[in-house]
């Protein structure tokens, strides 16, 4: 019970106390990509969720390890970073060869495990000591806090799109920018820290 | 579709910020009343750097500076009725200035801007200047509870027991807190000529409100009866302010009664959740932000629902409803 | 050969200015919103960013050509790690200096970030090592022109300091630090690049305008033989990274056609859906014409 209530509570506050990419701007490239393709929000989604899933866990055991929860920083994110192109090998040899996944599923792959939000999961997960089910409900919750923010930011360049009001200068990215800069102030009523400070 | 091509046309910027301004004149009164000269001079100086930002914003843009665009006067006066009186007077100016250059210039002006652009401007001056924003401690002598404000009241957890004395003064405002959104009695008269005016603004206002209500009654913050907690929430900081200013904003608000009701429950429910787990004593505005930013996601969900035999698309769940242009 | 003569001038205004990866093309926002929080923070991850770009991208030009996308991708993660792997030990072993925990987590975070992997895959492996150095140089440097000038923004109205001195400012806008400010700074350096290429490139300025997808009803484009193969694999990728269907560019068309009525999903392809093979097709360079080995 206690562990599901570890998982519910990380993957809350990774989705609206401290948003992974509005609130901690990572994986926010890719987030606004998505958005513009709102038919693959629920595919990036598991995507997402499912690599953080397995990076994190992987991570986490690999940090109980003593020697290697002794490492320098430096060679502990490279030990992170090996961890994640692994499982993102794997993954993607398992849908190329069994499952005979398209190339555009093997394509989407690439980017919904190779960015910063997924790279950056193990990271929080050590910096905040959170325990394995945390770890669960931390990747779980990124996936979520992902997809969230590519919703509410597909609708943003839909209404900039449909403003015409919008001066010259501040057509297309200028003006999503700040729309994004707004969404991120709201998220900002929930905590003033970064998730890193 | 003829009538509604019509009726948007006979939208203006002046006629929707002028019933705004006759509204906001009472706060103002009231501001002036329980803190002197002092509130006027805030307000005079959030509207007028309002004003001078949104003039050079045009000079910069090459667009037409109009004086009777008034909704520079209402995002520096709300802004400033949201503050404490004994405010540093950059801080308004500069949460003015963000909401002009940052919130309202950028997106074509404010009856296209996404997000209220006063919101916005109070939500940067909580997040940049969170020590001054909330601290109450000017002129509080013969307040009900001194220099504390009731969301700090709500914060500690206290225990509280109302009588009819301290009720009336929690009503109408005599506690230290933003120098012109306390006055619940007030804010039941702006509803009232609201509800003249533009009625079916009002119901994201119901939404919000017995949202904000029922959720403290369930979860209290302090040891009193649901009631009392009911009472003192929405009675702390500029809640009711916000629900009949800010959630009724005209551009950002969404289009059909059952639709506004909900976001304004779900701006509530924000509101109190940020209240009960949020770093600061007034959540509000990013809760408004946050609502401008999920209603149309949320518009778009409910009208893809098949069970659902409104004729509206998605596309037009966002704009203003031209029904309650009265 | 035609491509080989395009001067690193050339590809500098349109890859660091025009094209600019962080304003214009939105890719490598992570190290501005959330790291560059102050000019020293900024200059450290511009430097790692340039390395990893300029050496990725000519490993990727030199030795990743023939080897299956889905292979080479994590192997762009691999070769950045080793670059910034060495360098954050040797910074915080051997000397004094003492990075905070924020910059530390940042700086591996490089490897992933999405300008490398873009310019490598869209470029790098299509062209010869040459071109792939000076597009990762006028990339890096445009990258790193936006991080040094917004952290230093951030720092100046956050902190009231500039390189880490104190200065004598009367206000410090706390929020600026958070991710917030830097998208607000964003948004206003986005524009003001706007209007710069509005004054001194307007021919451009169009081209970064709205892109238009066609129709659902229009003639479809052709579809590939195969479902599977390194031939539809290559228009994945780049799929996701830019837009699928622009209009003909103006340099080829340069009186000013009417503009196609858009439906409203034609009109969710905002202007920063930039196409990002346009702006090497901006520079006469494609993998059609480039010469260099295809897969």
């Amino acid at each position: 019970m206690k562990m599901l209530s570890d998982l519910l509570m990380t993957a809350l506050y990774t989705v609206f106390v401290q948003n992974l990419v509005l609130s901690s701007g990572l994986g926010m490239s890719e987030a606004i990509r998505v958005s513009t393709k709102p038919g693959t929000f629920g595919k990036f989604a598991v995507m997402i969720s499912g690599f953080s899933v397995a990076t994190s866990a992987l991570c986490g055991v690999i940090d109980s390890v003593e020697s290697v929860a002794a490492l320098p920083y430096s060679l502990r994110a490279a030990v992170y970073a090996a961890v994640l192109a692994g499982v993102y090998i794997v993954t993607a040899a398992v849908m190329k060869f069994i499952f005979r996944a398209s190339a555009k599923v093997l394509g989407t792959l690439g980017i919904a495990a190779l960015n910063t939000l997924v790279l950056a999961v193990p990271h929080i997960n050590n910096y905040a000591a959170y325990s394995f089910a945390g770890s669960i409900g931390s990747g779980l919750g990124a996936g979520i806090a992902f997809v969230l923010a590519a919703a509410l930011i597909s609708k943003g360049s839909q209404r900039i799109a449909e403003n015409e009001d919008i001066p010259a200068v501040f057509k297309g990215t200028p003006a999503m920018f700040l729309y994004v800069a707004m969404l991120s102030l709201a998220f900002a009523g929930f905590t003033d820290t970064n998730i890193f400070s | 579709m003829a009538v509604k091509a019509d009726n948007q046309k006979r939208v203006k910027v002046s006629q929707i910020y002028g019933d705004y301004l006759i509204m906001l004149a009472a706060p103002c009164i009231v501001a002036w009343r329980y803190y002197g000269a002092r509130a006027l001079l805030v307000i005079a100086v959030s509207v007028l750097t309002a004003e001078l930002c949104d003039l050079l914003a045009c000079l910069a843009l090459g667009r037409k500076f109009l004086l009777k665009d008034l909704s520079n006067i209402f995002i520096g006066a709300a802004i400033a009725l949201m503050m404490p009186s004994g405010i540093p007077l950059y801080v308004p100016a500069s949460a003015a200035a963000f909401a002009v250059l940052a919130a309202k210039i950028p997106f074509g002006g404010s009856l296209k801007a996404p997000f209220v652009p006063a919101a916005a401007g109070f939500a940067f001056a909580s997040v940049c200047f969170k020590e001054l924003v909330f601290d109450y401690s000017y002129n509080s002598s013969g307040k009900l509870l001194g220099a504390r404000s009731l969301g700090a009241l709500l914060a500690n957890g206290n225990s509280v027991h109302l009588n009819a004395l301290n009720t009336f003064d929690i009503l109408s405002g005599n506690v230290a807190g933003p120098m012109g959104t306390g006055c619940g009695i007030l804010m039941l008269g702006c509803c009232a000529y609201l509800f003249v005016r533009r009625r079916n603004a009002l119901l994201s206002t119901a939404g919000f409100i017995a949202a904000c209500a029922v959720f403290s009654m369930i979860f209290p913050r302090i040891n009193a009866s649901p009631l009392t907690s009911a009472v003192l929430e929405l009675s702390s900081g500029s809640l009711l302010f916000a629900a009949v200013f800010l959630l009724t904003d005209y551009s950002s608000q969404p289009v059909g009664g059952v639709f506004k009701i909900i976001s304004g429950a779900l701006c509530g429910i924000f509101c109190m959740i940020m209240r009960y787990v949020g770093v600061y004593e007034e959540t509000v505005c990013f809760a408004v932000l946050l609502t401008n930013g999920i209603s149309p996601v949320l518009g778009s969900a409910m009208a893809k629902n098949p069970f659902r035999s409104s004729k509206k698309t998605p596309q037009n769940v966002s704009t203003p409803s031209q029904a309650e242009n009265k | 050969m035609k491509n080989e003569n395009i001067s690193f001038k050339d590809m500098f205004i349109k890859g660091a200015v025009i094209f600019n990866p962080v304003l214009v093309q939105l890719v490598g926002l992570c190290p501005a919103v959330a790291a560059s929080t102050s000019l020293v923070n900024a200059a450290v991850l511009s430097v790692v960013l340039c390395a990893d770009l300029i050496i990725t991208c000519l490993l990727a030009s030199a030795l990743l050509k023939k080897v299956p996308r889905w292979i080479r991708v994590p192997l762009y993660l691999l070769i950045g790690i080793a670059i910034i792997c060495p360098v954050l030990w040797i910074v915080e072993t051997k000397t004094l200096t003492t990075l905070s925990l924020g910059m530390k987590i940042y700086i591996p975070l490089i490897a992933v970030n999405s300008v490398t992997a873009v310019h490598c895959e869209q470029f790098s492996v299509k062209n010869s090592v040459k071109l792939a150095v000076y597009d990762a140089a006028a990339v890096g440097i445009g990258s790193s022109i936006v991080l040094i000038l917004v952290g230093a923004l951030r720092e100046l109205l956050g902190a009231s300091s500039l390189g880490g001195v104190t200065l004598d400012l009367p206000v410090a806008f706390k929020g600026m630090l958070l991710p917030f400010g830097g998208l607000v700074i964003l948004g206003f350096v986005a524009a003001a690049l706007r209007a710069f290429i509005a004054e001194k490139y307007p021919a451009y300025l169009e081209e970064s305008g709205p892109v238009v997808k066609k129709p659902e009803n229009a003639a479809p484009k052709p579809q590939p033989a195969e479902e599977s193969g390194e031939v539809e694999e290559v228009e994945l990728f780049d799929e996701f990274w830019t837009s699928e269907t622009v209009e003909t560019p103006a340099e080829k068309e340069p009186e000013p056609q009417p503009k196609p009525e858009l439906s409203s999903q034609e009109k969710i392809r905002w202007e920063s859906q930039r196409d990002i093979e346009e702006f090497f097709k901006s520079l006469g360079l494609d993998s059609d014409e480039s010469g260099v080995d295809k897969q």
